[in-house]
């Protein structure tokens, strides 16, 4: 067994808002069936600006040090629906990050979808490290702390999201319709406004939460 | 032109490039081989092919999986890109043309694509019909492209019963194609009982029967170099 602590520390430095250790076992397609520990890594997407360039470079700073220690990694990148044009980037949709996110106690899917942690809300970028360093796993969140809130489901321009609370005894219960949600997302590409809508994310409590807390912490 | 330690030295640099999954170095490799006037189709097998041969050998002995593998490939895809220009037409007295693809109702193809990436680099000429390809059009393909090979890929119990349907049918029109299949859910026995002339064990025996092959064509391509 090998203490992710360092890892933790080396990364909060770099500036992770959250890292934790899955273990994703459950989880894998035959291809990557080894590698059955996941480095969750977030960034506060209120805080930075060039999430994506951040993480990014976590995730090379996480390699570095798991390879040190003469074990293998594969990172999926934060935006990898975008990757194409290499054999390897078909790997990545084998994995999604809000896996990792749940098994390594992170947070748990709301009914927006999406990863909600208990102090950023789902004001989170998430990118992953899959590695077969035995390191020491944190534990998994079972269970949806979402409650009778039904904000985001009320709310959602498109009506993509279900209303259905998620568990990890049945985690790959569909809460979105992605159709739904995606045309929106082309047809206000076409008006040439922002074309992500993300109401879903900012209207969450927890994420207003720690909206307001960064906010506090810049001033 | 360059002399021996030179050229041993290039051809090292891409054979580790691709062993070390390490794209930079194979362009680097590359681009060396070809300021200094080497054969390109020699870079490429003696160096490129040859490392990829020796992931091989490490996939074999499972220190490498299949995320290596498919780094190792884009490395190799990376120097191949830019030798590939200054080939003379590859002449390996086995013109071969191989139509493949992943059956009807399966949409698998990271093994179908290793396979077809080892074709590429061996000089067949591949007729890639994709994944979840309607059975016809195989039948079609060969027809139309007079190929000496086909392969079949499937990595679903559901989808492998389309394969026997497929090898009647080509057999019936062309009965001189050879098919192989492969998959993780297809077996030696099942190629026997439905007709196919090879076989491999999943996508990575797939990969060691391509590269066997290329291995192949490389003694083949040798013998004839000496002659
Ligand atoms: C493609 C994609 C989309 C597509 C469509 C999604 C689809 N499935 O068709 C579209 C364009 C619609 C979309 C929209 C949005 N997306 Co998006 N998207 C992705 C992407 C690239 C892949 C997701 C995917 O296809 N997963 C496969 C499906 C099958 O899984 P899933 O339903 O998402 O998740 C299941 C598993 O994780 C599983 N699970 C969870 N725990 C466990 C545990 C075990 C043991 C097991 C077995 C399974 C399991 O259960 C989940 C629930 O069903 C990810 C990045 C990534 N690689 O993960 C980002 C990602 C999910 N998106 C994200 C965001 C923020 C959004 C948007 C808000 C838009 C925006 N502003 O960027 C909207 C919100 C829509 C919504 N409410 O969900 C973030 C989520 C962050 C968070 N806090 O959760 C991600 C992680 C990107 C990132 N790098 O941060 N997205
Ligand atoms: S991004 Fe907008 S449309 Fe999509 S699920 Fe969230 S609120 Fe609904
Ligand atoms: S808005 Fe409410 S229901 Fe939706 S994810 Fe947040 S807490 Fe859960």
């Amino acid at each position: 067994m090998v203490d992710a602590a360092p890892l933790k520390q080396l990364l909060k430095k770099e500036g992770a808002a959250l890292v934790g250790i899955g273990d994703i076992s459950k989880a894998l397609p035959r291809e990557i069936r080894h590698l059955n520990r996941g480095v969750a890594i977030a960034v506060n997407r209120g805080l930075n600006k060039d999430s994506i360039d951040l993480l990014c470079g976590l995730q090379r700073s996480a390699e570095d040090w798991i390879r040190e220690l003469g074990f293998k990694n594969l990172s999926i990148p934060p935006d990898s629906d975008r990757r194409t044009g290499k054999l390897i980037t078909r790997l990545y949709k084998l994995f999604c990050h809000k896996t990792a996110a749940t098994c390594s106690g992170l947070g748990w899917i709301g009914k927006n979808g999406l990863i909600i942690n208990s102090r950023y809300g789902s004001q989170l970028s998430w990118a992953t490290v899959l590695t077969d360093a035995p390191l020491k796993t944190d534990k998994a969140i079972t269970d949806s702390e979402c409650g009778d809130c039904e904000l985001c489901v009320k709310h959602c321009p498109s009506g993509a999201l279900k209303g259905g609370k998620w568990s990890l005894s049945d985690p790959l219960k569909q809460m979105v319709y992605y159709d739904r949600c995606k045309a929106l997302k082309s047809n206000r590409q076409r008006f040439d406004e922002k074309p992500n809508c993300g109401l879903c994310v900012t209207i969450c409590p927890y994420s207003r939460k720690s909206r307001k807390k960064s906010m506090k912490e810049k001033i | 032109m360059a002399d021996d330690a030179k050229k041993k030295e290039i051809y090292e640099k891409l054979r580790n490039g691709v062993i070390q999954y390490d794209e930079d170095a194979c362009k680097e490799g590359a681009q060396e081989a070809i300021d200094a006037g080497l054969d390109a189709n020699e870079a490429i097998f003696d160096g490129l092919v040859s490392g990829m041969e020796e992931v091989g050998r490490l996939f074999e002995a499972q220190e490498y999986f299949v995320p290596e593998i498919l780094m190792c490939a884009d490395a190799l895809y990376a120097g191949l890109d830019i030798l590939k220009p200054h080939c003379k037409q590859m002449d390996l007295g086995v013109k071969g043309s191989v139509v493949i693809g992943t059956v009807e109702g399966d949409v698998h193809d990271i093994g179908k694509n290793l396979v077809k990436m080892m074709f590429d680099v061996a000089g067949f000429n591949v007729y890639d019909l994709g994944r979840d390809v309607p059975l016809d059009k195989f039948v079609e393909e060969q027809l139309k492209t007079d190929s000496e090979l086909v392969c079949l890929s499937a990595m679903m119990t559901t989808s492998m019963v389309g394969m026997p349907k497929v090898i009647e049918k080509i057999k019936e029109k062309n009965p001189n194609c050879m098919i192989m299949i492969g998959g993780a859910p297809t077996s030696k026995e099942l190629a026997d009982k439905w007709g196919a002339d090879g076989y491999a064990e999943d996508a990575s025996n797939a990969l060691k029967e391509a590269i066997k092959m290329v291995a192949f064509l490389k003694k083949l391509r040798d013998e004839k170099l000496k002659k």
